[in-house]
């Protein structure tokens, strides 16, 4: 990490000159483009969030993947460009249209810091590369709840009002038990926490009824018996879940879930897309994507291109209805 | 004994050449880390985490445990020296070590609040070893209704802190609670104040007001005062005639004050989420209670500054029990240390010690090598952070604006924070000169949000009875200890003994 | 001046209740506390105690003796503070440091000129080893470079 390249992440600037920074951009992006990747550049890997969250962890594990079997020739520099829930650094990679060099993973507040917040770029706006995992939750309650299952759960439920805690309102926690909830006919009150580690602590505490969290940061406290898990957001349930059905499972089918994927700056050149949508189908059949999958509990789902467009935007669409309807954003 | 065999063996786990040199690395640099303003454990450990990547889990564990105890220990050399706090911990430790730096202790203060820190640190791994299984229970026993009754037990020491003029200093605490109610609003998800900017999205970051408030504000009426025209002028006096050590009247009056607040400080650290910065403020307020010279507490009193000291890390420590009982984090710091167990492919729950009991008990026992280690590497370097205030101010103060500065940008890159940093030192400069309480303020914005969060929370879950409060065990306790607190301390404390004392504290 | 700090106060506080009032409702649909309830509380609060003080100030306006011997310097350093956040934005951690402590000391430890060079290098350069090559963090970036560093 030298200090010019350093110098170089003024995304603020570049984000303000987009407009007329991309013309020239693409122009020199589409020359470079003829023998996708050059060993020459070195790549711009974006990682919006600090060091050790979840979608730092990814990125760092797709590198390695690239480099242990040089899929990629040249050099990769990765940079934690972090602040304002992801705004920044996919704001600087969006400063980048058209440079064929600039990439980023994607996660969760990728769908959400648009809704919340009037950043100059909206999901749909980046090239899409691949989605390649979903972070789906899973609904438990204590340990010693009378409660055994989720048909218990949702008689109980229907009879009076439960209430829920989850991590944050414009967030797939809140989202995930209100669409289901509207499916499976009960109503429910939401507590809202800031992290995991309140929202757990509650309902150890017997002062939640039962909360929706990812599966992966409380698979300890379900090993042990402390938390019942009763029913899986994602299209199949992780091994370390077995037993547990899906909502779709019991005819519930919601369809909404966190993506975690890769893009690239806006308008980067097809055959940029093409060579990494390429690249990403042979990233995910190592051995070594199976294990990231499988520590992390995430489901793998994988879209390439286009598909993974309209993914971003059914899901951002589908966040807004929900948020719209409860009065979160305007 | 089993507890005695297991440490034992992770006291075997531990004492390699290897992980002794990573022990050894990670308390220097967290101490250096710890010692740039901004920089507290939490941000530290996110910052140095990737070092660890590649190292075996027990090297890394105990270089991140090592760091992260570093931190804890150098966090409190600025605010002593510079009273600037590096984080919400060590707010309660300007209170009285600032002044106690003034007064031209600082060499007694730094290694008081080190003998103070080993302390609160080495009981509280003593109790880990001991009683981890019984103080899981304790932490699985709050929610947010505890969390509210908490939370109004750290606002107490708001009281203290409001000091003599109460007008101007329920004003700075207005002001405070009004800074932290900006961000997406935790219930319904609306943005308050925000104006559609991201970076304010999580709300107001304590850290950057808090080095502008104390640190410039400091610095800038350092100047006001014209500091920097003496020749060796500084914020704090070093007088040759005082000794580097501390006197016999030190050791002697803050013994009490030690053992009291490590026991404290621990109990209220297993909490999940409550942690040392409630940990620190609530032995600063009961030392202050109990003390049978409360008046010169906020003036430069030994046992202010131990007591928050001894109880931050205290709490540190008691912090480590949810996360190796229950796998849930209970700071910023060790929830970086969950991802770290995380990303080694571990499962952190109930089962975690049996299930890695080399890797639990080896950290266990690095934690003690690396409280020991701390403490001599703070003897060794308190001698060099003393000559640092030798230097004439005038060079001195724009260096330390620069550190400053640079320190809270890079915690979350942000320049929209280094602005509200600049923006809460010129603020604090006249919050000094006109008789305001910046304390005041940075503790309303730390308690504030916690409590309006934790009493929705609380009231949605009880569909808006307050019942709740008295129907929890856990909760109908804390509410007899605050009593007990408030009413019975002082009254048996001060039996017999003058009344009338003036409320004079906060800086 | 004091006069002058609490009518900024005040207007802060103003514009806080008002945004409080007319965009945050203060309880939700299902009548819980909503996100407005503590604003609203706390902004009629601050106005409440910003007006009393001023009050108080304005009436022992006479008593301040006006010493104004200390503010020179002060807002010498606030100027330099300031104009410091500006070239951080611009120029980046590094040339920022430079420009503005080159200025500090010329102006607070004047005519040392040898010892500022010193300083000017060496602090600079020390914070830059320390945040970016030891720590890797984040400096300030730079929105337009500078050809001559």
């Amino acid at each position: 990490m030298t200090i010019s390249m350093k110098l170089d992440g003024a995304w603020l600037r570049a984000a303000a000159f987009a407009t007329v920074l991309s013309v020239p951009a693409l122009l020199a992006g589409s020359a470079v483009a003829e023998d996708y990747p050059s060993p020459d550049e070195t790549l711009d890997w974006t990682i919006a969030f600090g060091p050790g969250g979840g979608n730092d962890i990814m990125a760092r594990t797709i590198i390695d993947i690239l480099n242990k079997y040089d899929l990629y020739p040249g050099d990769i520099s990765a940079e934690n460009r972090a602040g304002g829930s992801g705004a920044v650094g996919w704001g600087y990679l969006f400063g980048q249209a058209g440079n064929a060099y600039g990439i980023s993973t994607t996660s969760g507040s990728f769908v959400t810091t648009p809704l919340q917040a009037d950043t100059p770029w909206q999901p749909e706006d980046f090239t899409p590369v691949a989605l390649l995992a979903t972070d789906d939750l899973v609904l438990v309650v204590n340990g010693s709840s009378e409660i055994q299952n989720i048909e218990e759960f949702i008689a109980m439920a229907k009879e009076s009002p439960v209430n829920i805690g989850g991590t944050g309102t414009v967030n797939v926690d809140f989202i995930v038990p209100t669409l289901f909830a509207q499916r499976a006919g009960f109503e429910f009150d939401y507590v809202s926490f800031n992290s995991m580690a309140d929202q757990t602590t509650a309902l150890l505490s017997d002062a939640l009824d039962a909360m929706v969290g990812n599966p992966g940061e409380i698979l300890g406290l379900i090993d042990s018996g402390e938390l019942r898990p009763l029913v899986f957001s994602g299209q199949s349930t992780p091994a370390a879940l077995e037993g547990v059905p899906t909502m779709g499972d019991l005819g519930y089918d919601i369809g909404v879930s966190m993506p975690r994927g890769l893009i690239l700056t806006p308008g980067a050149p097809k055959e940029a897309q093409e060579w990494w949508i390429a690249t990403m189908q042979q990233v995910v059949e190592t051995p070594e994507w199976d294990e990231y999958i499988e520590k992390n509990t995430l489901t793998p789902t994988v879209l390439y291109g286009e598909e993974f467009r309209e993914f971003l935007a059914s899901t951002k669409s589908g966040f807004s209805e929900v948020l719209r309807s409860v009065g979160a954003i305007d | 004994m089993d507890i005695f065999s297991d440490l034992m063996m992770g006291l075997s786990v531990a004492i390699t050449p290897i992980n002794m040199v990573y022990l050894l690395v990670g308390a220097m640099v967290g101490m250096i880390v710890g010692v740039i303003p901004g920089f507290g454990p939490s941000a530290g450990l996110a910052i140095l985490l990737p070092i660890t990547f590649g190292m075996d889990p027990i090297g890394a564990i105990m270089m991140l445990a090592a760091i992260y105890y570093g931190a804890m220990y150098g966090g409190t050399i600025t605010s002593i020296l510079l009273n600037t706090p590096g984080e919400s911990a060590t707010v309660a430790s300007t209170f009285d070590g600032f002044p106690l730096a003034k007064k031209g202790r600082a060499g007694p203060a730094l290694v008081m609040q080190a003998v103070a820190s080993f302390v609160g640190g080495t009981v509280g791994v003593i109790l880990i070893t001991v009683l981890a299984p019984l103080f899981a229970q304790v932490s699985r026993s709050f929610g947010p209704p505890e969390y509210f009754l908490l939370a109004m037990m750290g606002m107490l020491t708001l009281i203290v802190m409001i000091g003599s003029n109460w007008k101007l200093g329920l004003l700075s605490a207005l002001i405070g609670f009004a800074l932290g109610t900006v961000g997406v609003d935790l219930e319904t998800g609306q943005g308050r104040y925000t104006f559609g900017s991201a970076e304010l999205i999580g709300g107001i970051y304590f850290i950057p007001i808090a080095i502008g408030l104390f640190g410039l504000g400091e610095l800038f009426y350092a100047f006001y005062q014209g500091l920097h025209k003496t020749g060796t002028g500084s914020i704090v006096q070093y007088d040759k005639e005082e000794r580097f050590w501390p006197t016999a009247q030190d050791w002697i009056s803050t013994r009490m004050t030690m053992a009291r607040h490590s026991v404290l400080g621990f109990v209220v650290g297993v909490i999940p989420g409550a942690g040392a910065t409630i940990a620190s403020l609530m032995a600063y307020s009961t030392e202050r209670s109990i003390s049978k010279n409360p008046e010169k507490f906020g003036k430069g009193e030994m046992a202010g500054l131990v007591a928050p000291e001894t109880a931050n890390n205290a709490a540190s420590s008691g912090a480590m029990i949810p996360l190796l009982t229950l796998g849930i984090p209970g700071s910023a710091s060790t929830a970086v240390l969950l991802a770290a167990f995380l990303l080694w492919g571990l499962r952190p729950g109930p089962l975690f010690m049996e299930q890695n009991p080399e890797l639990a008990w080896g950290l266990i026992a690095s934690m003690y090598l690396g409280n020991m280690a701390l403490l001599t590497i703070s003897i060794f370097a308190i001698p060099l952070f003393v000559k640092l205030i030798k230097v004439p101010y005038r060079i001195l103060g724009p260096t330390v604006l620069v550190i400053c500065t640079l320190g809270t940008f890079s915690v979350n890159a942000s320049f929209v924070e280094t602005y509200l940093m600049f923006g809460a030192g010129i603020a604090g400069f006249f919050m000094r000169l006109y008789g305001f309480s910046p304390a005041a303020l940075v503790l309303a914005l730390v308690l504030g949000p916690l409590a309006e969060e934790a009493l929705r929370q609380t009231l949605t879950i009880s569909r808006g009875s307050f019942g709740i409060f008295i129907d929890r065990p856990a909760s109908l306790s804390i509410i007899g200890v605050t009593i007990a607190l408030v009413v019975l301390l002082p009254l048996l404390n001060r039996f017999g003994k003058s009344a009338g004392d003036a409320e004079k504290a906060g800086t | 001046m004091r006069i002058g700090f609490l009518l900024v106060v005040l207007a802060g506080a103003v514009c806080y209740t008002y945004v409080a009032f007319v965009d945050l409702a203060f309880l939700t649909r299902t009548g819980r506390l909503g996100p407005g309830f503590f604003p609203r509380i706390v902004g009629v609060a601050m106005i409440a105690f910003t007006i009393w003080a001023l009050v108080e100030a304005i009436g022992k306006q006479r008593d301040v003796n006006a010493d104004t011997s200390g503010w020179r310097d002060a807002f010498i350093l606030m100027g330099l503070a300031v104009g410091y956040a500006v070239l951080l934005r611009l120029f980046g951690g590094f040339p920022a440091t430079v420009v503005y402590l080159a200025l500090a000391l010329s102006i607070l430890n004047r005519g040392k000129h040898a010892q500022n060079a010193v300083m000017v290098v060496a602090i600079p350069s020390a914070v830059y080893l320390l945040f970016d090559r030891m720590l890797n963090a984040n400096m300030p970036p730079a929105l337009f470079e500078l050809p001559f560093l």
